[in-house]
């Protein structure tokens, strides 16, 4: 019972991504065609596997683009919301919404928002939610190349929390203010480390050996140019440290040398006298 | 900035330890009576079994300071989850002596490099007056020097310095410098 409500929930959730998505596509130029086939998957979403699994793989062909639209889609987003002081969420979230003004209905706004930054993954996170399986989140990060680290961070967030609001329970306005509350605060201030063993976990988990065996080789590499990178600023301090003792040992040469000449030219100056002093001392004898 | 400190920020001790700090007092730590210890140089771990002689300048008796060593790749450099490791702490030496006129906090412990090249550092700082650090701290792992100096008001150090070791029996590319 509980489910195909959420399939009713999901496909309408489906069709107002599939409208914001179009808009988008019209409204942003430089949106490539991936953004409309993903669409398009998502309008016949379905809780058959088999139907998942082809959507998955035509997301997967196109990976590249998707990436580069959800690339600008956050830029977009980040611009956006910049200039909010990072401690305060409500305003944050209300200016997240500020181009739709009935306050109604701040939940579908809100996942449109969310829609808006990432039109593909999310639809297909939408598509296998009423399995519930939840591994449609690890295919986002299995492409070969992974997307640069800031990016990832800021739509895993995203996408994460979409799922929690799948949660049934979530049904009253008051429930939803509260939960948004939550899930603004766990999106917005989880930081990259937080997040790394979460989407690492993701990729180890339903993936085949040889992907994980690439990963572990991918880890050994970072580890050892770290490694690397360390070795060379050791060296790099220790010639500094011996420039800084050449330089120091030079000046106190020369130092010496100075006081060593000062101290010959004092010596010939008084030798004579000492000479004569020598002379005047003996002189009584 | 002087130039003295740049082995300091080159070997990442200014950044993953210290903050930037400008050397106003002298200090020297020579181990087993003869191994003076400069920024960068590699140590054997044998000679380092007891604690070092660290002479100090300043400009007097009535100035006091507290010297802090301690290892920030605890327990390896390439997963220093221990940062930083408390090896030594003396409070309350007199400017111009050295660290065995202070009180020893923190009793020495020899470092015992398991994994990897590891930094040990040297840290002087000038405290307000005497008894200014009021409480030693009660575990030696994941200590933070600059927490720590802050919290007793030492503020910025005056002196550091700072050396290389690792396991006697590691394996070496080369000969090590």
């Amino acid at each position: 019972m509980l489910s195909s409500a959420k399939h009713q929930r999901n496909h309408r959730l489906s069709a107002t991504n599939k409208n914001q998505t179009l808009t988008k596509v019209s409204s942003i130029s430089s949106s490539s065609p991936s953004s409309s086939s993903s669409s398009s998957s998502t309008s016949s979403s379905s809780p058959l596997p088999s139907q998942d699994s082809q959507a998955q793989k035509r997301s997967l062909v196109t990976m590249e683009e998707v990436w580069n639209d959800i690339n600008l889609a956050s830029i977009h987003h980040l611009n956006r919301h910049s200039p909010h002081p990072q401690h305060n969420h409500e305003p944050r979230f209300r200016g997240q919404n500020h181009h739709n003004q009935n306050p109604n209905s701040i939940f579908q706004d809100f996942l449109k928002g969310s829609l808006n930054q990432e039109p593909a993954p999310t639809s297909q996170t939408t598509g296998s939610a009423p399995n519930g399986d939840s591994t449609t989140v690890t295919v986002l990060y299995s492409s070969p190349f992974p997307p640069p680290a800031t990016v990832l961070s800021l739509n895993s967030g995203a996408g994460f929390e979409f799922l929690d609001n799948q949660d049934p329970l979530v049904t009253s306005n008051s429930n939803l203010h509260t939960h948004h509350h939550l899930s603004n605060a766990h999106a917005f201030n989880t930081s990259f480390e937080a997040l790394v063993p979460s989407s690492s976990f993701g990729k180890k988990r339903g993936q085949d050996s040889n992907e994980g065996s690439g990963n572990r080789r991918h880890k050994r590499m970072i580890k050892n140019r770290e490694s690397a990178a360390r070795s060379r600023a050791r060296k790099q301090a220790y010639t500094n440290e011996l420039e800084l003792e050449v330089a120091h040992l030079q000046a106190e040469n020369a130092r010496l040398k100075r006081q060593q000449d000062q101290l010959k030219m004092a010596a010939a100056i008084q030798q004579p006298k000492k000479n004569t002093l020598q002379r005047s001392s003996t002189a009584p004898f | 900035m002087s130039r003295e400190i740049e082995p300091l920020i080159v070997g990442r001790v200014i950044g993953d330890v210290l903050e930037m700090f400008n050397p106003s007092v002298t200090m020297r730590v020579t181990f087993n009576s003869n191994t003076i210890v400069s920024n960068g140089h590699e140590l054997a771990p044998s000679l380092l079994l007891s604690k070092p002689r660290v002479e100090i300048g300043g400009q007097d008796l009535r100035s006091f300071f507290t010297l802090i060593m301690m290892d920030p790749d605890a327990p390896s450099p390439s997963n220093p989850y221990m940062r930083e490791y408390l090896h030594w702490m003396v409070t309350d030496i007199p400017g111009t002596t050295d660290a065995s006129f202070g009180r020893e906090i923190v009793r020495y412990e020899t470092p015992k490099p398991v994994a990897g090249i590891h930094r040990y550092v040297f840290a002087l700082f000038k405290q307000r007056g005497r008894q200014a650090v009021k409480a030693a701290p009660e575990t030696r792992e994941c200590f933070n020097t600059n927490a720590f100096s802050s919290y007793f008001g030492l503020s910025q150090p005056v002196a550091a310095v700072y050396f290389n070791a690792q396991r006697e029996t590691a394996p070496r590319r080369r000969p090590s410098y």
